[in-house]
């Protein structure tokens, strides 16, 4: 559904995205997620048409966004940073003016009509007559949303979507982007990392303009750490590094925190290996305590942080 | 083309509904009732005042409302227009592109040229609501005297013609400054520029340069329209006018979106 092939985009001497590809099937919700300043509004602003990148291709909904803008942007729904609003507008005034240059030849009853839908589908019906200047964020986010859904895009294109918006308004936001999916193709972007693995099925990571990762969020997980890795806390201030390091499938053990009374681990398996049991049985038979036993699962924070200052060799040469 | 007619009048209702939904439209519309009420009943009171000295001896032999009274008048209004219209045509663009609502219509499928289009002629429709507002007072002439309806006509279609080429212009100074003042005082400044271009003609020691520069003059053009003459090099003037400008529009629209 898009298709992203090579895009440079370079303002002067700055190059904002630096070849970057990847691809968003069908009904997917795809996370774009960097940190500010990475080349996420760029690219995004290159898929809507907004700008022209320098070098290579992009493809929205079967439709090349350089060489046939119109038809691409047709099928295009696009949330920018800030909702693009006309103060001096109520919503509705608004919404039907969108409808008038988004929908091409449609009757004004069927205008009407998606707007009436829109506006329902995004909950900013019981402001319809009130003028944009007078909202509140969370409002002005969603008659943002409303304008992008309002022509029934293959594709919908939204540059941080919760930004600024208080938790409850977050999680109703999020609740709408996941209820569109399926109909839509969705690209977000962001800097939240929960907000990825809770409404993405596939993240892409940029970094200073170059895709730096994308997999589904469990995978990125899993790849990065290789495996599983476990804390135990064990009531005993000995040295029990010896003990688990025997334990088959255990391959690194390290010490997390050591207190008076007790000891904390952390144990490193081998892929696709669960070593829990055996981990539980050797503490047990060796007369300690075992007090706790949780697998320490990497957060995305960590990936991303990971990812965004490991440096990449070529750079690191070059200065 | 439908579909082009359908976009560039989507846009151009857009941005008329802006004009009179903000005071904008009724500010200038009050303003320039009254300046031109002011002018209107100055030349009215001059006119009425020689047409009874010509009556009781003494005064011009002739007069002729048309030459006397309504061709001033719109002269008048042409000044009016020119300290008018860079307010209205100051915000186009530059409103669009600080607020953010640039991104909307860039990302729509909608082409630059539809967009600048309706730009232009929704300005050109409160312009052409401020004429109608003149027009309610030169009424009165029809009404209580019998003027001729031709050089009136012709008076209007050139001072709708000057009007345009400032829209035009302002337009363009508009798509390149997010600063509204900025935009505003740029195009006050050009439309002046192109309005007293050929006071240097005279002191021009090249005869070809004096000509190019009476040629520039946007008021030399539209004296022949007060006496009523509508003559095609005036109109070709003008309407290169309004091109050059709009098309410059379309280019800085342009290289905007590679900058970004």
């Amino acid at each position: 559904m898009i298709e992203v092939q090579h895009l440079t985009k370079r303002y002067g001497p700055v190059t904002a995205v630096d070849d970057v590809s990847f691809k968003v099937e069908k009904g997917e919700i795809l996370g774009f997620l960097g940190p500010n300043g990475a080349g996420k509004t760029t690219t995004m602003r290159v898929l809507t048409g907004y700008m022209p990148a320098n070098d290579g291709k992009a493809v929205v909904a079967g439709y090349d966004v350089f060489a046939n803008p119109i038809e691409a942007k047709r099928r295009t729904g696009y949330l920018p940073e800030t909702p693009p609003l006309y103060p001096d507008m109520t919503v509705r005034e608004y919404l039907t003016f969108v409808a008038r240059i988004k929908v091409q030849g449609a009757s004004a009853s069927d205008r009407a009509m998606r707007v009436e839908h829109a506006m329902k589908k995004t909950h900013v019906d019981d402001v319809a007559n009130r003028h944009c200047a007078k909202l509140s964020k969370g409002y002005r986010q969603r008659v943002g949303l409303a304008q992008a859904i309002l022509h029934d895009p293959d594709v919908l294109i939204l540059d941080e979507p919760t930004a600024g918006l208080d938790p409850k308004q977050i999680i109703e936001t999020r609740d709408l982007i996941r209820g569109l999916a399926g109909n839509h193709t969705i690209i977000l972007s962001t800097h939240i990392l929960p907000e990825v693995a809770q409404t993405c099925q596939r993240v892409v990571i940029i970094n200073k303009g170059r895709v730096v990762a994308e997999d589904t969020p469990e995978n990125l997980t899993h790849q990065l750490k290789g495996a599983a890795t476990l804390y135990v806390q064990v009531e005993s201030n000995g040295d029990l590094l010896p003990t688990l390091k025997g334990v088959p499938g255990v391959v690194k053990v390290d010490v997390a925190d050591r207190h008076e009374k007790f000891t904390g681990y952390e144990i490193e398996a081998a892929p696709n290996r669960d070593v829990r049991r055996d981990v539980a049985r050797a503490v047990v038979d060796g007369g300690w305590g075992l007090l706790e036993l949780r697998p320490k699962r990497i957060s995305l924070e960590e990936i991303f942080l990971q990812l965004t200052t490991e440096e990449r060799p070529e750079e690191a040469q070059h200065g | 083309m439908a579909n082009h007619v359908r976009n560039v009048l989507a846009i151009a209702g857009k941005e008329l509904r802006g004009y009179f939904a903000s005071p904008i439209a009724w500010v200038m519309m009050g303003l320039f009732a009254i300046m031109f009420g002011y002018f209107y009943t100055v030349y009215l009171a001059y006119f009425v005042r020689a047409g009874m000295q010509s009556q009781f001896g003494g005064g011009p032999p002739t007069q002729n409302i048309n030459m006397d009274m309504i061709r001033p008048l719109l002269s008048n209004a042409s000044v009016l227009v020119l300290f008018l219209l860079p307010m209205v045509t100051m915000r186009t663009y530059s409103e669009e592109k600080r607020s953010g609502t640039i991104e909307l219509l860039l990302t729509s499928p909608l082409t630059d040229f539809e967009i600048v289009m309706g730009k232009f002629i929704g300005a050109i429709g409160l312009y052409a609501a401020l004429l109608v507002v003149t027009a309610v007072y030169l009424s009165m002439l029809f009404v209580f005297g019998n003027p001729e309806w031709r050089p009136v006509v012709a008076g209007y279609l050139g001072l709708f013609l000057l009007g345009s080429c400032f829209i035009s212009a302002g337009l363009f100074i508009s798509s390149t400054t997010k600063n509204q003042m900025v935009a505003g005082a740029a195009t006050f400044v050009l439309a002046l520029m192109f309005w007293i271009i050929n006071w240097s003609a005279d002191s021009a020691s090249n005869p070809t340069v004096s000509d190019v520069l009476n040629y520039l003059s946007i008021t030399q053009h539209f004296e022949d329209f007060g006496k009523g003459i509508i003559d095609t090099t005036h109109l070709i003037f003008y309407f290169s006018f309004i091109s050059f400008w709009l098309f410059l529009t379309l280019k800085s629209v342009d290289s905007e979106r590679w900058r970004g």
